[in-house]
Parts: structure tokens; sequence; C-alpha cells
């Protein structure tokens, strides 16, 4: 992770804020009954692209790559979840969007404790 | 000269910064100046864009600078005045360097082989022009071979490359292909930002 505090603000703002709007939405779009792997599937692709839309305005203040990844995982995570939990029983928009935003806080650290693992400077040759 | 690529990097100079001069170049700052603090003798700087790196240049140095988008250049024109140093730009693509082989020390690029049409074929023309043991040194946003990240790319460079630069492209490979010698990969943000280190073994 960047360890400048501006950046670790913004990349905790910009996944809860993905995480919620996500799940919001699928929350409001799925409904009891729905074939659960096909929500999955749809809810997926649906908080990718929510997430990946996001990244335009968010990137002008916290960055490019830094941000389009974090933001796509957590669209994804967060909508596979809350679909298809959607599809079992009621979710209320508030708990939909209360699940998102958790799952953008997992998302966020795992994405902190990965790049910790892959960053840093390997010789060739 | 590839006038596809000029056209789609003119149209995007007038708003050029406001997406990829904010966040971004922050976020890089520190990682391009230790990369191009390694600058020394005579410099090729490979698309220069609106000159969102010059800040980030060691003083003093001689540096020519190329771009393919004349709009990019006119755009870069403040910056280019305010540095302390010498730096001179010619519109030129990556495929077709006018200059002689061997003409200098180091080559520098920067988000640069994200949007080369060809990028082996472009590496290929800086080998031609760099100096035998003379060192390129790349700052470079890549594709990622891990899941689900890869997928990711390969979505989102659908949507991006028809505004401006691919995100998934494999730039470490391209360039051992092309003839370099990479000597080290850094990575700065999973596996997609990284600092590469190359040499002309030639």
């Amino acid at each position: 992770m960047d360890h400048r505090i501006f950046f670790v603000v913004g990349d905790l703002i910009v996944n809860l804020l993905v995480g919620t709007l996500v799940g919001l939405t699928c929350a409001i779009v799925v409904g009891v009954g729905w074939n659960m792997f096909l929500a999955m599937i749809l809810t997926m692709m649906l908080g990718m692209l929510i997430g990946g839309f996001m990244f335009f305005p968010l990137s002008i203040l916290f960055g490019a790559m830094e941000i389009m990844l974090p933001a796509m995982l957590t669209g994804m995570i967060s909508g596979m979840i809350v679909g298809m939990k959607s599809t079992m029983h009621t979710v209320a928009p508030s708990e939909g969007a209360i699940i998102g935003c958790v799952c953008g806080l997992i998302c966020i650290l795992a994405i902190w404790l990965i790049n910790s693992r892959l960053r840093g400077a390997r010789l060739h040759g | 000269m590839d006038k596809h690529t000029q056209k789609k990097w003119d149209k995007a100079a007038p708003h050029f910064d406001i997406m990829a001069g904010g966040g971004a170049e922050k976020r890089w700052k520190p990682f391009k100046e230790a990369l191009f603090s390694n600058m020394e003798g005579n410099i090729l700087f490979l698309a220069l864009g609106t000159g969102l790196d010059i800040p980030t240049f060691p003083k003093g140095k001689n540096i020519t600078a190329i771009d393919i988008s004349p709009k990019m250049l006119e755009v870069a024109q403040p910056r280019i005045e305010e540095y302390d140093g010498s730096i001179t730009t010619e519109v030129m693509d990556v495929h077709d360097l006018k200059y002689a082989e061997d003409s200098f020390d180091q080559v520098f690029t920067s988000c640069t082989f994200c949007s080369v049409p060809n990028p082996i074929e472009g590496l290929k023309s800086l080998k031609r022009v760099l100096k035998p043991d003379g060192g390129l040194y790349m700052f470079e946003h890549t594709g990622s071979k891990y899941y689900p990240f890869k997928i990711m790319m390969d979505l989102m460079t659908q949507l991006s490359k028809r505004l401006g630069p691919d995100m998934n492209r494999t730039t470490v490979d391209n360039v051992a292909a092309a003839g370099f010698e990479v000597l080290e990969v850094n990575n700065l943000f999973l596996d997609v930002v990284k600092t590469i280190k190359c040499r002309n073994p030639k």
C-alpha cells in the first residue's frame, strides 16, 4: 500500500463508496426467486461495470490503476454477495449498502496485502 | 507517420491533464523522480505528451523529446519553457525514428508502450538509435498475469483503447522480444505499475 495518508484515505473512500453503491443497486435490482447462478454472474458484471465507471471521476483525485483495479474488485465481490443473498430472501437497500460497504473494506485490505507481496524490485539476467 | 494514432492523441490533448495530471501524477511522482535521476549523457525521451513528466526530470539535462501528437506538444510548451535545462521537441512516430543509429546514450519512456500500436517494432526502433550498452528506462503500466485483475484489464482495454491506451500490454515480454536485456523490473502497484531497466546488448 501507499504509505501517504492522502492515498490511504483515498483508497478507503473509493472502495467503501463503490461497495455501498453496488450493494445498494444489486439489492434493488435482484429479486427473491431469481436463479442464483444467473444472478451471481449478472451482479458480478454489474458491480465491475459500476466500479469501472466510478474509476473515471475518482481517479482525478486519487490515482489510476491503484483506483481502477480495487474499485472493480470491490464492485465484483459486493455485487456477487448482495446479488446471491437477494435471491434467497428480501434484502433491503440499506442492508445491501452495508454489506457492499463491508465488502469494499475487505477488498481494499486484500489488495494492500497482495500488493505488499508483489511490489518490489526483481533483478533479471 | 501513423495518422490514426496521431489523430487520437491530438483529440485527447486538450483534456488529457484532467484525467492524467491529478491523482495519478501525484501518486507516481516519487517513483518517476527516482527513475529519471538516472538521466545522463545524450537522452531521448519518448512520448513527452503534455509534459506532465517534466517536473520530475533532474535539472540541467539535455533532452531530445518526441511525441506523435503536435497538439500534445503544444500543451507541453509552458512546462518545456519552465524546465531548468534543455528540451528539444520533435513530432515523430516511434516506428519511424529519423535519428541515426547509436545516437543516444539513454532512452526514457513514461506510460508510452500502452499506446504504441506495434510495441515490439517500436522497441526495435529504439534499440537501433540507442548506443551499445545504452540504458532503456521505462515507467509503464502493463497488464496483470494474476486473476481476476487480468480479466478486469482485458475488459477495460476494450473501452480505453478507443480513447487512449491499452491496459493489458505485456511490455516486459515485449522489451525482451525486441532484443533488450532486462536488468530489473520494479513492481510499484501489484504487477501492473512498474519501472523496467534494460540494456542494449548489441
